[in-house]
């Protein structure tokens, strides 16, 4: 039900990825992410097209962690900030990260392949129903998304949502 | 710092497994695998020549402005492959793989010898004419506009023709006729050394670019001026 992904570019590293619904506990997992007893970033699902958005995001931040030219302090918020198609880094968190009201939300871990990672031992934390990555889709809010990334309806002409979105990602330091 | 230094100077890991399609002098082309998919890779391979710090700016410049252009195009609804992720460090772009296309080159070339081709390539001519006419109203200057460079998705060849812009790498924002006359002007030397005996066709292409965009005719006009100043061309009198 999880999606785990090696990165091509990296491949010591793994991303696994995990999404949830009904979600009761927000504000408590919230906490958890902050006092690292969840080392993972916490996502806003409605912000998220499609599971590859979050791996472009998270090959991102794995690069610029590498060579030391992260923007954030920690490698889990710099995925968050990759999600987000402007340079502020507060508005980022405050967009694609979750807030203690949400009643989903997206898990995101990277892990080198040697450590051993307890998938479980998250799952257990999450009050809320696990489903498939690929059922993101039925969580997004696309006119929300189309307004943030501010995607043109001329834009739709030539790709998917999802691409639109992942360019903007992929330019947004040179735009 | 050092591990910096080391990152730059050694050949990109993920390059080594990927393969190589295609060596330009500015750049050499890759395809491989990214995130699960089918990925086209552009290295802008360090220059020797060059003295390393003027080498580092250049490249560096040449790729943001590639990839700003991609982004431009796409935002105005012109077709152009998705950037997945830019490796400032190894000045190396991931492109979107436009598979089952066909470029405009290779499409021509056929096309030309039978009968109802002609008139297909009426048709391709306005769509070309038309989505440069976009391009330009957008201050987006190809650069580098020859059949090569566009590609038709295998679709309805009759019906939607649907046309992918590629190879940005000469690309730049710039609200000057005389840059875009030069685009154009770049576009029929190719179009006419490549394709032998469209002269027709290609004057189609232009009424339709002048049909879709009203700064159109200025850029025609400084197209004929640019015609006028070619290579080989007298500039007495």
């Amino acid at each position: 039900m999880h999606r785990m992904h090696d990165l091509e570019l990296f491949p010591e590293y793994t991303v696994t990825q995990l999404l949830f619904k009904d979600l009761k506990n927000a504000a408590e997992l919230r906490k958890m992410a902050v006092n690292s007893e969840i080392r993972g970033a916490l996502i806003n699902p409605t912000m998220i097209v499609d599971a590859f958005q979050i791996l472009v995001a998270a090959n991102k931040a794995v690069h610029l962690y590498k060579n030391g030219k992260m923007k954030t302090r920690s490698l889990y918020s710099e995925i968050i900030f990759n999600l987000s198609p402007t340079n502020n880094i507060s508005e980022a968190f405050k967009r694609f990260g979750i807030s203690d009201t949400d009643n989903a939300v997206y898990i995101v871990l990277v892990h080198n392949k040697e450590e051993t990672l307890n998938v479980d031992d998250i799952i257990a934390k999450v009050d809320g129903q696990q489903i498939d990555v690929d059922q993101v889709s039925e969580l997004t809010d696309a006119a929300i998304v189309k307004k943030l990334y501010k995607v043109a309806p001329m834009e739709e002409r030539c790709g998917s949502l999802l691409d639109a979105v992942v360019c903007r990602m992929a330019t947004k330091d040179v735009a | 710092m050092a591990e910096t230094d080391v990152l730059r100077k050694q050949v990109p890991s993920y390059l080594a497994e990927a393969q190589m399609i295609k060596q330009g002098a500015e750049a050499r082309v890759y395809r491989g695998r990214f995130l699960g998919r089918s990925v086209i890779i552009k290295e802008r391979f360090p220059k020797l020549y060059r003295h390393p710090s003027v080498d580092e700016k250049l490249t560096r410049r040449r790729t943001a402005q590639e990839v700003r252009s991609i982004l431009r195009c796409r935002r105005a609804g012109i077709n152009a492959p998705v950037v997945y992720f830019v490796d400032y460090n190894n000045h190396c772009i991931f492109l979107e793989d436009i598979v089952h296309s066909v470029s405009v080159r290779d499409y021509i070339v056929p096309v030309q010898a039978t009968v109802q081709g002609t008139e297909h390539l009426q048709t391709l001519a306005e769509k070309i004419g038309e989505i440069l006419a976009q391009m330009h109203d957008e201050d987006v200057i190809h650069g580098d506009l020859t059949t090569s460079n566009m590609l038709l998705l295998s679709k309805a060849e009759h019906k939607n023709i649907n046309l992918v812009l590629i190879d940005f790498g000469l690309s730049y924002i710039s609200a000057l006729t005389e840059d875009k006359g030069v685009d154009l002007y770049v576009l029929e030397k190719a179009f006419l050394s490549t394709h032998p005996n469209t002269e027709a066709i290609f004057e189609r292409l232009l009424k339709s670019y002048t049909s879709s965009s009203k700064k159109a005719p200025a850029v025609i006009k400084k197209l004929d001026e640019v015609r006028l100043r070619g290579r080989k061309r007298s500039m007495v009198g």
